[in-house]
């Protein structure tokens, strides 16, 4: 993937740089509601339902403060990304136990192909694995730093 | 939307993670990237608790679609069924405020207006 195919999937009223909640659960409840307060999603229930049972089959903090919040819903009618930070860090189960500061929520609709979706997926986690690019998106403030970041990789 | 059809389409949402945490291509993929699928039985209760909730001769009817086609139930965009991709007919949308459960004519998947 392209990088400035990546960053067509994030929108700037997708981005949210203050995560307010301390747990697992009240974090993807916050950046639902969100998604449903922008119109993106038309029944919140479906998508946290979804994504709880997700985070059953094994969670998507992979460590080093990231999350990859994902899954597929009927209720999703188009690849949709919601990009989120905490600066107090949320207790999301990650993998190295440590707090996650930085999340990728990636929705899919059930009814199509899943080849964009893991391929954008597998985009972002190769981009959280550069330290360099890490750090700066644990210290990224708005939408334009976000893209600068995303956008200057090479596929 | 009637409570037994939002549970039904949590249902199939979830029939579909189960489905990809099996297929062993999408999970060796998923696991190449970090993640680990250990909690199939977590799935696996989440969905039986799930189909109780569900009337019986309902989840049947939704099963039996969903062994047939990878997806029982679909959503309906503009006047086209997803599944078969053939029109509706016109008849098909005044039943529809009825708040029941549709059928396509063509090919049997059950429908709702989202």
């Amino acid at each position: 993937m392209e990088a400035n195919e990546l960053v067509s999937f994030f929108e700037e009223d997708l981005c949210l740089f203050h995560l307010r909640s301390r747990k697992k659960t009240s974090a993807l409840q916050e950046m639902v509601r969100h998604l449903a307060l922008a119109r993106r999603i038309s029944d919140e229930r479906f998508i946290m339902e979804m994504l709880k049972n997700r985070e059953s089959l094994g969670s998507t903090g992979l460590g080093n403060g990231v999350a990859f919040p994902h899954g597929k819903s009927l209720a999703i009618k188009r690849l949709t990304v919601l990009f989120a930070k905490s600066s107090s860090g949320v207790d999301f189960d990650s993998l190295d136990g440590k707090p996650t500061r930085i999340f990728f929520l990636i929705l899919a609709p059930s009814d199509r192909g899943a080849e964009t979706y893991l391929s954008l997926l597998s985009n972002l986690i190769g981009i959280v694995q550069n330290q360099s690019l890490l750090k700066k998106l644990h210290d990224v403030k708005d939408f334009p730093s976000l893209i600068e970041i995303l956008g200057g990789i090479e596929s | 939307m009637k409570e037994e059809h939002r549970l039904l389409i949590a249902l199939q949402d979830l029939d579909i993670m189960i489905k990809e945490a099996k297929d062993t291509s999408t999970s060796k993929e998923l696991e190449s990237m970090g993640f680990k699928l250990t909690g199939l039985n977590e799935l696996q209760e989440a969905r039986k608790k799930l189909a109780s909730k569900i009337p019986p001769a309902l989840l049947q009817r939704y099963e039996k679609l969903a062994k047939h086609y990878r997806m029982g139930i679909l959503p309906v965009t503009g006047d086209l069924c997803l599944g078969c991709f053939v029109k509706l007919p016109t008849s098909f949308f005044s039943a529809a405020h009825s708040h029941e459960l549709l059928v396509c004519e063509n090919c049997g998947r059950m429908l709702y207006i989202p």
